[in-house]
């Protein structure tokens, strides 16, 4: 269903993998300075940024779709099955963002080494950002998620089923 | 009769709501039976109670005093999560908008049914193929439900209500968009489905010329029903 919404998935993609490339670079400059430099700070930022738009994208998915899920509700999901449904969208969409970034830092990576040795000198690979930085960002987006979108989930429950017997425009 | 022949009972209900700050009356003391099998059309004009019976008939809304008995057991204080449970398992749901999902096919849409269910997704896909067959809409199966007409949009919901072959199709309406042509495509199969597997059909509409698919006409005015 996410990939079906293209608009909203696009953005909201783009936005996350923007969120995980600033978090994984803050978290590496944290790991090079220490924990009192700039990295530090930034990477709680991003953090607090991440949460904001996890919530922001589950009140979109819930109120721009309220005759979808009370439609689903009718034909009989409950309200877990709903939460399922979105959860799985969010967490869908942010893995996109974690591939997209990955993909992006081996490309980086390649082209750097492909630059230095046409160049004549040695060819040693330049990592932008490590494996590690990435990966501990990417499980902290995952808690995230389910954080944000745990204190969103009282909207699916207040979508009434009937609203999907209402005719359209009433 | 027995207990088993009935398949929906209403007793005593009643049904207020509260709307700027007057009290609306909507259902006055129901008293309804309907049997297995049976195809039931309630009718009245607007406003007179035929969509809150229809609700509180399937669980959607709950009775203010009163029992509704749905395939032999108390609904009226069933648990949400209950509720969802019987209309997932015994009831199919046809909407006056259709209320397809735009951004999934029609086989997507039959299938959205089950998607919850521990059926594994072939027998899910299969089971879709054959309500759409039912349904004359196999050939338009992978198509969104913009490409498709009002009839069309309809005859897949219908597909939808099927698939997991439920005791009960409630329809609120089910041709009030449609054009008289597609009005008949949709009534007959909604008999067909009613005389080939016994399912019970519960109608509401205004329009009074489709009480001759019906076994029993129900007229309600002003919340109560006063011709069976």
């Amino acid at each position: 269903m996410s990939l079906r919404e293209k608009k909203k998935f696009v953005i909201f993609c783009l936005m996350y993998t923007g969120l995980i490339f600033w978090t994984s670079y803050s978290l590496e400059l944290a790991n090079k300075e220490g924990l009192e430099g700039l990295g530090t700070s930034s990477f709680l930022v991003a953090l607090v940024v991440s949460l904001g738009l996890t919530m922001l994208y589950a009140w979109l998915i819930v109120s721009k779709n309220r005759r979808v899920w009370a439609t689903f509700k009718c034909i009989g999901y409950t309200n877990s099955n709903i939460s399922s449904l979105i959860l799985g969208q969010i967490i869908f969409t942010t893995l996109m963002g974690f591939i997209i970034v990955i993909e992006v830092l081996f490309h980086y990576t390649a082209f750097t080494t492909y630059w230095l040795a046409a160049q004549g000198g040695g060819a040693s690979a330049e990592v932008l950002i490590g494996l590690i930085p990435v990966v501990i960002t990417s499980a902290t987006f995952l808690v995230i998620q389910i954080i944000g979108f745990m204190i969103m989930r009282g909207k699916i429950t207040k979508v009434r089923p009937m609203i999907a017997l209402k005719k359209v425009g009433e | 009769m027995s207990q088993r022949d009935v398949m929906i009972e209403a007793i005593d209900v009643n049904k207020e709501y509260r709307r700027a700050g007057a009290i609306i009356r909507a259902l006055i003391d129901i008293n309804l039976q309907i049997k297995s099998g049976q195809f039931i059309i309630i009718s009245g004009p607007t406003g007179c109670g035929k969509s809150t019976l229809l609700n509180v008939l399937s669980g959607l809304d709950l009775p203010d005093s009163g029992k509704i008995i749905f395939d032999g057991e108390n609904i009226a204080r069933a648990t949400e999560d209950r509720l969802a449970k019987i209309r997932r398992q015994k009831v199919g749901f046809v909407f006056q908008d259709f209320n397809l999902v735009s951004s999934l096919t029609a086989i997507e849409n039959v299938e959205a049914l089950l998607w919850p269910t521990v059926l594994r997704s072939r027998e899910i896909e299969d089971r879709a193929i054959a309500a759409l067959r039912d349904v004359n809409m196999l050939e338009r199966k992978d198509h969104f439900p913009v490409e498709m007409s009002g009839g069309e949009k309809q005859r897949v919901a219908l597909a939808r209500a099927i698939i997991h072959r439920p005791r009960v199709i409630l329809a609120d309406e089910p041709t009030g968009n449609l054009d008289p042509e597609s009005e008949t495509q949709v009534m007959d199969l909604l008999k067909k489905i009613n005389k080939e597997v016994d399912t019970t059909i519960i109608v509401v509409t205004h329009r009074e010329r489709l009480s001759s698919y019906a076994d029993m006409t129900i007229k309600m005015s002003k919340g109560a029903i006063v011709s069976k």
